[in-house]
Parts: structure tokens; C-alpha cells; sequence
């Protein structure tokens, strides 16, 4: 068996000043690493910039997508410092969107030496509520599992009637490319096991293990990430510090990519 | 819905002057510019960048149940979602309207204010300043009750159809296993390896083996290849098998044991729809003093068995003119005799495997006996697993281009472990 | 998709069949499907035609035995003609060289064909 690269499997991109800071920036759940264009220009003048797709998003190497390594967030954390291993350019500040917030958190804790620092972007460590300890992490269970259908409904009505059947049809594979949005594209069996990675993982007691400088970037009104998770974040992370941001809504980077790649910028310059 | 207004009352017979109908026609158009807004088949909504509802059309009003004061300024396109649909619409929606400046026909539920869910198909714009900055957002939501349980049924059909593919995958699995012996028998003095390579899950494939007991120490096998695949042939090939292992018994000559397979397969299939098989039967014997064994193979139009010997050498064991089973009344049966002797190997193939495209592509060469040849030729001598483990590793390289089932067969005399036994 | 033309023509022999394609699992049952409509009368003969065929697998093989065992059933004959260097290669492997008769072409078998004798 051949071992796939890292820089193709998860279509590894690095780019800005050489030598400068390394700033690794992860996508959530959703879309691909053109989340993070707008943030990019602005990053690439003082910093080197490593983005990546996650397996299963993007253009990442579907083929290297494992339902037993990807059904889990150690999985992904795992992809992440293998990238951080290939590329072999030193510490990095890992910026985590959403979701992989916590792959940050996770890798942080396994491998410190391997980050300068954290910046946790809209993080949420938990989705679901758990009323047994009073946290809120703003959703039922039932809410997920509402967004699972959702999921299936939209790779249905994603363009035109019969499109996305054919897009889930495993032996016309060529069908599908055509007709995938290119920046949201993924495969829908993946996608849907992403989801509930995502939505169904409880990272709360890692918290305490990130021993890296930690900033937790929240939004002022975020749908999918509420203030209080962020404060939870916060306590939770030794020596962490929160900023909210003005931006409104989960996606900051799109957003208010100014404000985001300012607040990004400060924190790496304040960490040197 | 009722039409409102003389104006949009088409059935009314009208004054026949030439002008009254354009009139009529362009004031119902001048009209209904507002109005269209309001009542169009379809809802409309404004909102600003972070989702706050602007202005929205009395048809999503009345289809929500909401006043226009509930809404506009106070709310969010992002309240009036499920709680499904708002994830959906943070983590793929929004992100993908802000990266394109479009969305078109998104799936999605909206909320009315009596609790019940409308399945809607939401299609935004981002309208942009003069200076190519974002204002405002444009949204029209349309009706898809009907569309969502088509969808939800082809879903639903979908994971139907997916199951049922499993189960007969899993089906024709455990019938092809039945075909087969579930794990070869040990005769003593013999070191015996087989495999069987699927090359399509979605059919049974018609390649067969076995090697079995026979009375004073004898001991049968054979190797085939019934022509087709599916259920049909998998019929052929349990007929075939059980015969092979009845006709043993009664009279283990392998011409007979043929003979015997030959006219059973000839009187069930003589028709329109002739089914037929290539096999070779052998008759194992140990040689007493001797050491080694004795076989007696008979070939029914299967492909020659190779002999991979101590010394290093292999050739075909040829067994010229026999013909396949079942299409004559009295098919030929050619045989061959050969002493395998400490470190000599036997193989026996169906030709899925010299058929098989080495390239991998149905247009391509075909792999064929004499690359066979030789490639065993690079193995002798060696023993019956490592044959079979080199030829899976062969079928690997080959990858999509065996396009049919493959099963192989070798056995060997291993060597005396140390010099002092005989 | 499989490719195969199937052309039939009757000569005072009787049927021939021209076939032109790849004859396989998919296709064969076409040309299965076509023998039992082909008049064979006592004494006469079916030809296959097989120039143009450029791919034959077991499938194949076994509706030519169909076409034998249908021209049999029928007291007629059966030529094969122009059998490619591929099929012929099958046919020694499997033994039925000796059972087809063959011809290099549609005329040569037609020409090797003898009426049988009027009955009184």
C-alpha cells in the first residue's frame, strides 16, 4: 500500500511571506477553504499561510476518506498533524473554524510543540444541551437530527430536479462533478457522516488539556454558536482570552474578514 | 385564490373595437407592478447582510401567518427556518451566497407562526451598490409541498433500492459460497491451496472446485467452468458439482467420473438453451514406495493444468481434443497421467485468469497461456500456497481488467522437512 | 452498450446469418432469440456468417451451440463462416472444432451445400 501525500490528500496550499509566522487556517463543516479568501490577502503580507480541505470537502482526495478514521474528530485531528508533519515548517498558530475549533483543541493537547497557539473561531465544544450539567450548547438532539434531513433534502434540490440524484449515484461519478457547487462540494455519504461528527461530538472535557496561548473568537449574534458556549470556551481553557467580534452570524471570515484577519494578526504579532 | 379587480376578468365579453384590448392589456400590466409584488405566486424577501428582514411580500405573509410589523426590522430569514434548516443555512447557504453573490433552488423549511412547516425551494441574490459593494439581499421562496414528497419519495426509493442491492450482494455471496467446499480437506502427504476471485458482486460467477476423499486412500478433485453467470449457471454449476462427486464415487476413473457429467448436463440442457461447462477431473493416488503421488487428470475443453516441478521447470500438462461437457451426446474426454514427486506442484485455472486484460481496459491484450507460462516458470519450484498467493497478487495488478470469475487450484508434494526422512 | 448488427438472408440453402459486432452476454441473447424464427426445412442448411464479429466470449459460444442444436432439431445442417482467429482459437480449446463445419466464405457454403434427394 502506498501512503497518499498529506498535500494532496487534503489539497495543501501554502502561500504568503516566506519565513514569516505560520498561520494554518481549517474550514468547518460546509464549504472548503475558500471560506478563507477574503481573510487570505490580508494574512499573506506578514504571514505564511497553510490552508487545506478537509478529507471529503473541497478538493481533497476523496478516496483517502475512511469510515472509521473520519467518523470521529481524533480522525480529522490526526489529518491535521500529519499535514503539520509533511509541511515541516515549524510550530504554526492553527486557526479552527466552527468544528475544527476543536480539532485545534484536540491536536493542541496531543501535540503541543507543534503550535505557537490557538485561535478558536465561533467555537462550539459541545452543540447539544446537556441539562445534567446546565450547559447550553443551543440544540436538541432532535435539532440535529432535523439537520441530517435537511442535508438530504439539499443534495436532492440542489440544482434542478434530478441532478442530485445522480450526484450520489457511486457508479457515474463523472455526473456529479459537473453539477457540484464547486465550493461547497462534497460527497453526500460523507457529508452526512461529517455532520454528525461535527454536531454529535461532546469536546468539552478536552478543554483543559490545550497548554498552548489560546484566543476565542466569537460572533455577536451567531445562530450555531451562542456567547455563552464562547464564555464556556473561555473558563474552560486555561489562560485563553475571548474577543466578540462585531461580525454577525457563524462565518466571520466571509463576513467581516477585516475584522477577522485583524484580530487573527494581532494575536500571532502578540505571541512572537 | 380569487382574481381581484374587472381588469383581470378575461371570460367578460368586451366591445370588439380595435385599441380596446391593448388599452385594457397595458393598464392591466401598468398595475399589477406593485401588485404582482405583493400577490405573486411566489414569496418575496429583502433582507440586510446579517439577515434582518427588510421588506417581504403579503403572499410569505399570508403563507406564515405574520403581520408585516411581526417581521420587518425584528426578525431574521435565519427565525423563520427550522432549526435543521438554520444549520443548513449558516453552514452552507450563507457562506456559499456571500462566496458566489447567488444561491438558486435550496431546499429548505420555513416555520408559520401556527407551528407548521412549509417546504419551500429559496433561491437569493446579493444586490450590490455602485461601488460593487453588498446591500442587500434578495430572496424569492417557492412553494415545493408537492415537489418535497416527490423527493422525499425518490429518497425513500433511493435507501430502498440501496438495501436491496445489499441483500443481493449478500445473497449471491452466500449462494457462490455454497459452490464452493468452505475449506479445502487435508489429505496427508499434500500441501493444497485454492481461491476463488468475485470478479462482480452483482452476479454469481460460474467457476467452481473441490477435492474430496474417494475410497482406499484415492482422492478426487476437479476445477470448472460453467459458461455464464447468475442464477441460471449457478443451477449448472450445483449440477455439476454434485454429479462430479456422485459419479466419483460410483466409478472413479476420471473419463468416466466426465462421461458421467457429460451425459447428465447433456440430457437436462439439450435445447434452445444449451448450458454447457469445462473441467478437469483428477484422481489422486499415493505411490506407496515410491513417495509422491499419482494423477490421472481428464479434460472436459478446460484449459491445460500446469506442472511446476522440483527442479524448476513447468509446462502445460496437455490433454488435447477433450470437449466441453454437456453439448454432445458423446463429448470427447482427453486424459493425461503425471507423477508428482517431492516438490512438484500442480495448478489448475479457469481462464479468467489468461483472459484478463493486464491493463486493466476491456480493449487491450489479453493476458493469455503463454504469459501464464512463464510466469509460473519465474515461480518452480515452489509450494501450492505460495503459487496461489502469487497469482491473487497477479489478479490484483490486473485490477478492473478480470472481467470474469477466476478460480485457481494447486497442490503439492512438500519436500522432507530434513534430509534423514525419505 | 454492446454493439451488434444482425443481418439475415435466405438462399436456396437456406438461412444465413451475417453478424457483425461483439457477441457477448448482453448480445447473444438477441441472436438466441432470433433462431427459433428462422425457417429450416429437412435437408437444408443454417450458415452463420462471422466475418465481421471482433468479440466473442462463452455467451457467444453458447448461441452458436443454440443455432446447432436448433438446425439438429430441424434434420438441417449448420456452417459456420469465416470463424475468426479468436473464436477458432476458443473452439480448439473447448473441443468443438470437430463439431462445426466451417467455410471461408458464405459461397463456399452454399456451394458445399447438396439438396437432399426429392422423396418419391
Amino acid at each position: 500500500m502506498c501512503r497518499l501525500s498529506t498535500r494532496s490528500r487534503n489539497h495543501v496550499t501554502v502561500s504568503g511571506r516566506a519565513g514569516g509566522p505560520v498561520v494554518m487556517l481549517a474550514h468547518g463543516f460546509g464549504c472548503d477553504q475558500h471560506m478563507w479568501r477574503l481573510v487570505v490577502p490580508l494574512l499573506e503580507r506578514d504571514f505564511t499561510v497553510v490552508l487545506f480541505d478537509h478529507v471529503g470537502a473541497g478538493h481533497s482526495d476523496p478516496s483517502a476518506w475512511s469510515p472509521e478514521r473520519h467518523s470521529t474528530l481524533d480522525g480529522y485531528t490526526e489529518d491535521v498533524l500529519e499535514i503539520c508533519r509533511e509541511l515541516a515548517l515549524g510550530p504554526v498558530t492553527f486557526v479552527g473554524h466552527s468544528v475544527s475549533a476543536m480539532m485545534g483543541v484536540l491536536a493542541a493537547a496531543r501535540e503541543p510543540q507543534a503550535f505557537t497557539g490557538l485561535v478558536l473561531l465561533a467555537p462550539s465544544p459541545c452543540f447539544v444541551d446537556d441539562p445534567a450539567t446546565g450547559y447550553r450548547g443551543g440544540f436538541s438532539a432532535e435539532d440535529i437530527d432535523e439537520l441530517l434531513e435537511s442535508l438530504d433534502a439539499n443534495y436532492l434540490g440542489w440544482s434542478g430536479a434530478m441532478a442530485p440524484v445522480i450526484m450520489g449515484n457511486p457508479e457515474r461519478p463523472e455526473l456529479g462533478e459537473e453539477l457540484t457547487n464547486s465550493f461547497c462540494r462534497a460527497d453526500p455519504d460523507i457529508a452526512r457522516v461529517f455532520a454528525r461528527v461535527t454536531f454529535l461530538s461532546d469536546n468539552r472535557e478536552d478543554l483543559a488539556e490545550v497548554g498552548v496561548p489560546t484566543l476565542v473568537a466569537q460572533c455577536s449574534a451567531d445562530a450555531i454558536a451562542p456567547p455563552e458556549v464562547g464564555a464556556f470556551v473561555r473558563t474552560r481553557i486555561p489562560g485563553s482570552r475571548l474577543v466578540t467580534l462585531k461580525a454577525t452570524g457563524h462565518c466571520p471570515q466571509l463576513a467581516a474578514p477585516e475584522e477577522t484577519a485583524a484580530a487573527i494578526t494581532d494575536f500571532v504579532r502578540a505571541g512572537r | 385564490m380569487s382574481a381581484s379587480g374587472d381588469s383581470e376578468s378575461v371570460d367578460q365579453p368586451r366591445p370588439q373595437h380595435p385599441g380596446d384590448d391593448h388599452a385594457t392589456f397595458s393598464a392591466l400590466l401598468e398595475d399589477s407592478a406593485e401588485d404582482l409584488y405583493e400577490h405573486a405566486p411566489c414569496g418575496y424577501l429583502s433582507t440586510l447582510l446579517d439577515g434582518t428582514i427588510a421588506k417581504i411580500n403579503t403572499t410569505l405573509l399570508d403563507w406564515l401567518g405574520y403581520d408585516h410589523g411581526d417581521l420587518v426590522g425584528r426578525r431574521t430569514f435565519s427565525d423563520l427556518l427550522t432549526v435543521g434548516g438554520r444549520l443548513y443555512h449558516e453552514t452552507h447557504f450563507g457562506p456559499l451566497l456571500r462566496m458566489q453573490g447567488e444561491v438558486s433552488g435550496i431546499a429548505l423549511e420555513l416555520k408559520a407562526l401556527d407551528g407548521t412547516r412549509l417546504p419551500v425551494l429559496v433561491t437569493s441574490t446579493v444586490k450590490t451598490g455602485g461601488d460593487g459593494r453588498p446591500l442587500l439581499i434578495r430572496t424569492t421562496v417557492f412553494d415545493a409541498r408537492d415537489r418535497r414528497a416527490y423527493e422525499t419519495e425518490l429518497l425513500r426509493a433511493r435507501k430502498e433500492a440501496e438495501l436491496e442491492r445489499e441483500e443481493l450482494k449478500r445473497l449471491n455471496a452466500t449462494l457462490q459460497q455454497t459452490l464452493l467446499p468452505p475449506t479445502l480437506v487435508n489429505v496427508p502427504g499434500l500441501d493444497v491451496a485454492a481461491h476463488y476471485h468475485v470478479a462482480s458482486t452483482d452476479m454469481v460467477g460460474g467457476d467452481f472446485y473441490d477435492l474430496f476423499p474417494l475410497s482406499a486412500g484415492t482422492w478426487g478433485l476437479f476445477l470448472g467452468d460453467v459458461c455464464g453467470k447468475g442464477a441460471a449457471a449457478a443451477a449448472v454449476t450445483s449440477l455439476a458439482r454434485y454429479t462430479l462427486r456422485a459419479a466419483a464415487v460410483y466409478d472413479p476413473d476420471p473419463a468416466a467420473v466426465l462421461g458421467n457429467l457429460n451425459t447428465v448436463l447433456h440430457h437436462e440442457y439439450n435445447g434452445h438453451d444449451p448450458r454447457f461447462c469445462t473441467v478437469v477431473f483428477g484422481l489422486l493416488t499415493p505411490e506407496g514406495d515410491r513417495g509422491g503421488f499419482r494423477i490421472t487428470l481428464a479434460s472436459g475443453g478446460h484449459p491445460p493444468a500446469l506442472l511446476l516441478r522440483a527442479d524448476g521447470s513447468a509446462d502445460h500438462v496437455h490433454t488435447p481434443g477433450g470437449q466441453l461437457m454437456g453439448v454432445l451426446s458423446d463429448a470427447h474426454i482427453a486424459t493425461a497421467t503425471v507423477h508428482l514427486a517431492a516438490g512438484d506442484t500442480l495448478l489448475l485455472h479457469t481462464d479468467g485468469l489468461t483472459e484478463a486484460h493486464p491493463d486493466g481496459t476491456r480493449g487491450g491484450g489479453r493476458y493469455g497461456d503463454e504469459a501464464l507460462l512463464d510466469f509460473v516458470r519465474a515461480l518452480a519450484p515452489t509450494t501450492a500456497s505460495d503459487t496461489v498467493a502469487a497469482i491473487r497478487d497477479l489478479l490484483d495488478t490486473f485490477g478492473t481488467g478480470v472481467d470474469d470469475d477466476t478460480a485457481v487450484l494447486a497442490i503439492n508434494v512438500p519436500r522432507p522437512t530434513s534430509e534423514e526422512q525419505p | 452498450m454492446t454493439q451488434l448488427a444482425i443481418r439475415t438472408r435466405t438462399t436456396p440453402a437456406g438461412p444465413v446469418v451475417e453478424l457483425t459486432g461483439e457477441l457477448d452476454y448482453d448480445s447473444s441473447a438477441q441472436v438466441r432469440a432470433l433462431f427459433p424464427e428462422l425457417v429450416l426445412r429437412d435437408g437444408s442448411q443454417l450458415v452463420v456468417d462471422l466475418t465481421g464479429v471482433t468479440f466473442c466470449d462463452s455467451s457467444g459460444i453458447t448461441a452458436l451451440l443454440a443455432a446447432r442444436n436448433h438446425a439438429l432439431a430441424a434434420r438441417a445442417g449448420i456452417s459456420l463462416v469465416a470463424v475468426p482467429d479468436h473464436i477458432s482459437r476458443i473452439f480448439q480449446m473447448v473441443g468443438l472444432d470437430q463439431v462445426f463445419t466451417t467455410h471461408p466464405t458464405a459461397q463456399a457454403a452454399e456451394a458445399a451445400w447438396t439438396p437432399p434427394k426429392t422423396r418419391p
